[in-house]
Protein backbone atom coordinates (compact mmCIF):
# COMPACT_ATOMS: atom_id res chain seq x y z
CA UNK A 1 0.00 0.00 0.00
CA UNK A 2 2.93 2.15 1.04
CA UNK A 3 4.12 2.86 -2.49
CA UNK A 4 0.53 3.66 -3.98
CA UNK A 5 -0.24 6.12 -0.96
CA UNK A 6 3.18 7.99 -1.66
CA UNK A 7 2.39 8.44 -5.32
CA UNK A 8 -1.14 9.54 -5.22
CA UNK A 9 -1.62 11.41 -1.72
CA UNK A 10 -0.69 14.70 -3.01
CA UNK A 11 -3.60 13.75 -5.75
CA UNK A 12 -6.06 13.13 -3.66
CA UNK A 13 -5.87 15.32 -0.56
CA UNK A 14 -5.55 18.37 -3.27
CA UNK A 15 -8.68 16.87 -4.87
CA UNK A 16 -10.71 16.55 -1.21
CA UNK A 17 -9.34 19.87 -0.28
CA UNK A 18 -11.35 21.31 -2.34
CA UNK A 19 -14.58 20.23 -0.84
CA UNK A 20 -13.31 20.55 2.73
CA UNK A 21 -10.70 23.26 2.57
CA UNK A 22 -9.44 21.80 5.92
CA UNK A 23 -6.10 20.38 6.38
CA UNK A 24 -6.98 18.04 9.47
CA UNK A 25 -10.33 16.58 7.73
CA UNK A 26 -8.80 15.94 4.51
CA UNK A 27 -6.38 13.61 6.47
CA UNK A 28 -8.97 12.06 8.04
CA UNK A 29 -11.37 11.21 5.06
CA UNK A 30 -8.06 10.42 3.06
CA UNK A 31 -6.98 7.67 5.63
CA UNK A 32 -10.43 6.07 5.44
CA UNK A 33 -10.43 6.39 1.70
CA UNK A 34 -7.32 4.51 2.07
CA UNK A 35 -8.40 1.67 4.15
CA UNK A 36 -11.63 1.30 1.81
CA UNK A 37 -8.93 0.98 -1.35
CA UNK A 38 -7.17 -1.70 0.61
CA UNK A 39 -10.07 -3.53 1.41
CA UNK A 40 -12.20 -3.47 -2.00
CA UNK A 41 -9.42 -2.59 -4.61
CA UNK A 42 -11.83 -3.68 -7.44
CA UNK A 43 -12.67 -0.53 -9.00
CA UNK A 44 -8.77 0.53 -9.40
CA UNK A 45 -8.18 -2.62 -11.73
CA UNK A 46 -7.45 -1.35 -15.70
CA UNK A 47 -6.61 1.94 -14.61
CA UNK A 48 -4.46 4.02 -17.53
CA UNK A 49 -4.65 7.67 -16.99
CA UNK A 50 -4.42 10.00 -13.63
CA UNK A 51 -7.50 11.28 -14.69
CA UNK A 52 -9.14 8.09 -14.46
CA UNK A 53 -7.68 7.81 -11.19
CA UNK A 54 -8.78 10.43 -10.06
CA UNK A 55 -12.68 9.87 -11.37
CA UNK A 56 -12.72 6.56 -10.27
CA UNK A 57 -11.78 7.42 -6.66
CA UNK A 58 -13.99 9.78 -5.93
CA UNK A 59 -17.04 8.22 -7.31
CA UNK A 60 -16.47 4.69 -5.71
CA UNK A 61 -14.42 5.84 -1.67
CA UNK A 62 -14.40 9.62 -1.38
CA UNK A 63 -17.48 10.84 -2.03
CA UNK A 64 -18.92 8.08 0.27
CA UNK A 65 -16.60 9.11 2.61
CA UNK A 66 -16.88 12.94 2.39
CA UNK A 67 -20.91 12.63 2.82
CA UNK A 68 -20.35 11.21 5.98
CA UNK A 69 -18.48 14.04 7.36
CA UNK A 70 -21.02 16.85 8.21
CA UNK A 71 -24.01 14.03 8.19
CA UNK A 72 -24.54 14.59 11.99
CA UNK A 73 -24.45 18.30 11.26
CA UNK A 74 -27.97 17.97 9.19
CA UNK A 75 -29.67 18.01 12.72
CA UNK A 76 -28.45 21.68 13.68
CA UNK A 77 -28.57 23.03 9.60
CA UNK A 78 -31.38 24.02 7.89
CA UNK A 79 -29.97 22.83 5.09
CA UNK A 80 -31.76 19.69 4.00
CA UNK A 81 -29.78 16.35 3.33
CA UNK A 82 -29.64 16.35 -0.14
CA UNK A 83 -28.19 19.87 -0.26
CA UNK A 84 -25.64 19.08 2.34
CA UNK A 85 -24.47 16.53 0.31
CA UNK A 86 -24.42 18.74 -2.73
CA UNK A 87 -22.31 21.12 -1.02
CA UNK A 88 -19.99 18.88 0.57
CA UNK A 89 -19.81 15.73 -2.05
CA UNK A 90 -21.05 17.09 -5.56
CA UNK A 91 -21.30 14.87 -8.76
CA UNK A 92 -17.90 16.19 -10.64
CA UNK A 93 -18.63 18.96 -12.50
CA UNK A 94 -16.66 21.36 -14.70
CA UNK A 95 -12.45 20.93 -15.16
CA UNK A 96 -12.73 18.85 -11.72
CA UNK A 97 -10.36 16.67 -12.86
CA UNK A 98 -7.87 18.81 -14.66
CA UNK A 99 -4.38 18.46 -12.98
CA UNK A 100 -3.13 21.41 -9.96
CA UNK A 101 -0.67 22.50 -12.97
CA UNK A 102 -3.20 22.69 -15.53
CA UNK A 103 -6.04 23.97 -13.50
CA UNK A 104 -3.85 26.84 -11.95
CA UNK A 105 -3.20 27.53 -15.57
CA UNK A 106 -6.62 27.45 -17.39
CA UNK A 107 -7.85 30.04 -14.16
CA UNK A 108 -4.66 32.09 -14.73
CA UNK A 109 -5.83 32.36 -18.30
CA UNK A 110 -9.58 33.37 -17.73
CA UNK A 111 -8.10 35.74 -15.29
CA UNK A 112 -6.39 37.41 -17.92
CA UNK A 113 -10.09 38.05 -19.82
CA UNK A 114 -11.86 39.63 -16.63
CA UNK A 115 -12.15 42.97 -16.79
CA UNK A 116 -9.29 45.04 -14.51
CA UNK A 117 -11.41 45.65 -11.89
CA UNK A 118 -13.18 41.99 -11.61
CA UNK A 119 -9.43 40.38 -11.64
CA UNK A 120 -8.48 42.69 -9.10
CA UNK A 121 -11.63 41.08 -7.16
CA UNK A 122 -10.69 37.49 -7.49
CA UNK A 123 -7.01 38.12 -7.16
CA UNK A 124 -7.05 40.12 -3.88
CA UNK A 125 -9.70 36.90 -2.51
CA UNK A 126 -7.80 34.29 -3.99
CA UNK A 127 -4.60 36.10 -2.17
CA UNK A 128 -6.60 35.51 1.07
CA UNK A 129 -8.03 38.84 1.52
CA UNK A 130 -11.31 39.24 3.46
CA UNK A 131 -13.87 41.20 1.69
CA UNK A 132 -13.56 44.32 3.86
CA UNK A 133 -9.94 44.39 2.81
CA UNK A 134 -10.60 44.21 -0.73
CA UNK A 135 -13.70 46.98 -0.55
CA UNK A 136 -11.35 48.93 0.98
CA UNK A 137 -8.56 48.43 -2.25
CA UNK A 138 -10.83 48.62 -4.07
CA UNK A 139 -12.75 52.04 -3.12
CA UNK A 140 -16.23 50.50 -2.59
CA UNK A 141 -18.44 48.68 0.02
CA UNK A 142 -18.33 45.11 1.47
CA UNK A 143 -21.64 44.34 -0.13
CA UNK A 144 -20.84 45.84 -3.62
CA UNK A 145 -17.87 43.33 -3.41
CA UNK A 146 -19.90 40.27 -2.54
CA UNK A 147 -22.26 41.09 -5.80
CA UNK A 148 -19.29 41.77 -8.15
CA UNK A 149 -17.78 38.44 -6.61
CA UNK A 150 -20.81 36.64 -7.50
CA UNK A 151 -21.13 38.19 -10.93
CA UNK A 152 -17.33 37.46 -11.47
CA UNK A 153 -17.73 33.81 -10.63
CA UNK A 154 -20.72 33.46 -12.71
CA UNK A 155 -18.98 34.40 -15.66
CA UNK A 156 -16.12 32.69 -14.93
CA UNK A 157 -17.91 29.47 -14.76
CA UNK A 158 -19.43 30.64 -18.45
CA UNK A 159 -15.91 30.88 -19.62
CA UNK A 160 -14.58 27.47 -17.99
CA UNK A 161 -17.96 25.94 -19.33
CA UNK A 162 -16.73 27.17 -23.04
CA UNK A 163 -13.15 25.98 -22.43
CA UNK A 164 -13.81 22.27 -21.01
CA UNK A 165 -16.44 21.52 -24.20
CA UNK A 166 -14.06 22.99 -26.10
CA UNK A 167 -11.32 20.62 -25.08
CA UNK B 1 -25.02 41.25 15.26
CA UNK B 2 -24.42 38.43 12.54
CA UNK B 3 -26.76 39.04 9.13
CA UNK B 4 -29.38 36.39 9.37
CA UNK B 5 -30.97 37.50 6.19
CA UNK B 6 -28.43 37.98 3.50
CA UNK B 7 -28.62 37.54 0.04
CA UNK B 8 -27.55 34.53 -2.43
CA UNK B 9 -24.11 36.95 -3.20
CA UNK B 10 -23.34 37.43 0.49
CA UNK B 11 -24.49 33.50 1.13
CA UNK B 12 -21.77 32.92 -2.09
CA UNK B 13 -19.68 35.17 -0.25
CA UNK B 14 -19.93 33.82 3.13
CA UNK B 15 -19.35 30.48 1.86
CA UNK B 16 -16.09 30.75 -0.28
CA UNK B 17 -14.81 32.72 3.17
CA UNK B 18 -15.61 29.60 4.89
CA UNK B 19 -14.27 26.93 2.62
CA UNK B 20 -10.43 29.34 2.35
CA UNK B 21 -10.23 29.56 5.84
CA UNK B 22 -11.50 25.83 6.47
CA UNK B 23 -14.37 26.16 8.66
CA UNK B 24 -17.46 25.14 6.41
CA UNK B 25 -19.23 23.74 9.65
CA UNK B 26 -19.52 27.71 10.99
CA UNK B 27 -20.76 28.72 7.70
CA UNK B 28 -23.34 25.26 7.66
CA UNK B 29 -24.62 25.99 11.00
CA UNK B 30 -24.88 30.02 10.52
CA UNK B 31 -27.20 29.34 8.12
CA UNK B 32 -31.31 30.11 8.83
CA UNK B 33 -34.31 28.61 7.40
CA UNK B 34 -35.14 31.55 4.82
CA UNK B 35 -31.19 31.24 3.67
CA UNK B 36 -31.04 27.93 3.11
CA UNK B 37 -34.64 27.93 1.25
CA UNK B 38 -32.54 30.14 -1.06
CA UNK B 39 -29.63 28.39 -1.54
CA UNK B 40 -31.58 25.51 -2.50
CA UNK B 41 -33.95 27.18 -4.50
CA UNK B 42 -31.03 29.25 -6.49
CA UNK B 43 -28.88 27.13 -9.67
CA UNK B 44 -26.74 30.52 -9.65
CA UNK B 45 -25.60 29.13 -5.96
CA UNK B 46 -24.66 25.65 -7.29
CA UNK B 47 -23.20 27.05 -10.20
CA UNK B 48 -21.35 29.68 -8.86
CA UNK B 49 -20.42 27.00 -5.61
CA UNK B 50 -18.37 24.68 -8.53
CA UNK B 51 -15.84 27.76 -9.56
CA UNK B 52 -15.32 28.26 -5.99
CA UNK B 53 -13.63 25.20 -5.46
CA UNK B 54 -11.73 24.96 -8.55
CA UNK B 55 -10.36 28.70 -6.65
CA UNK B 56 -10.11 27.30 -3.67
CA UNK B 57 -7.86 24.39 -5.07
CA UNK B 58 -5.79 26.33 -7.26
CA UNK B 59 -5.13 28.98 -4.84
CA UNK B 60 -4.70 26.72 -1.58
CA UNK B 61 -4.63 23.79 -2.55
CA UNK B 62 -0.83 23.34 -2.43
CA UNK B 63 -1.10 23.91 1.76
CA UNK B 64 -2.05 20.83 2.33
CA UNK B 65 0.71 18.65 1.51
CA UNK B 66 1.98 17.17 4.53
CA UNK B 67 5.39 17.71 4.77
CA UNK B 68 5.96 14.25 6.50
CA UNK B 69 4.09 11.73 4.12
CA UNK B 70 5.33 8.71 6.65
CA UNK B 71 3.72 9.93 9.33
CA UNK B 72 0.27 9.63 7.22
CA UNK B 73 1.32 6.59 6.23
CA UNK B 74 1.88 4.96 9.42
CA UNK B 75 -2.19 6.25 10.10
CA UNK B 76 -3.25 4.32 7.36
CA UNK B 77 -1.54 1.39 8.22
CA UNK B 78 -2.91 1.15 11.38
CA UNK B 79 -6.43 1.73 10.15
CA UNK B 80 -5.83 -1.28 7.87
CA UNK B 81 -4.47 -3.45 10.60
CA UNK B 82 -7.44 -2.51 12.90
CA UNK B 83 -9.72 -2.96 10.44
CA UNK B 84 -8.26 -6.54 9.52
CA UNK B 85 -8.23 -7.32 13.05
CA UNK B 86 -12.07 -6.58 12.99
CA UNK B 87 -12.63 -8.81 9.90
CA UNK B 88 -10.90 -11.56 11.79
CA UNK B 89 -12.40 -11.53 14.79
CA UNK B 90 -15.90 -11.33 13.10
CA UNK B 91 -15.07 -14.73 10.88
CA UNK B 92 -14.23 -16.27 13.85
CA UNK B 93 -17.46 -15.69 15.91
CA UNK B 94 -19.35 -16.58 13.34
CA UNK B 95 -16.94 -19.94 12.99
CA UNK B 96 -17.78 -19.96 16.56
CA UNK B 97 -21.31 -19.67 16.03
CA UNK B 98 -22.09 -21.95 13.15
CA UNK B 99 -19.83 -25.02 15.11
CA UNK B 100 -22.57 -24.54 17.99
CA UNK B 101 -25.53 -24.90 15.45
CA UNK B 102 -23.95 -28.15 14.36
Amino acid sequence: MEPFVRSTFGIFIRHLHRYLGNEVECEDVLEDVYADIWENPDHLRAIDSEGQLLRTVYLYYMRKRLREVYRRMNRSSYLSANDMQNLVAPELGLCDLLSQTELKQVLHRMLGKLKARERKAMELWMAGMSNRAIANQLETTVGAVKMLEFRTVLKLRRMLKEYCEED
Amino acid sequence: MPNTDREIQELLADYAGALRDGCLPTFLKSLTREEAKRIRESPDFWEATEVVRLMNSAGFGDRVLTPDVGLFISRVDAGIASRSKKAKASTRDHSRSHAHLQ
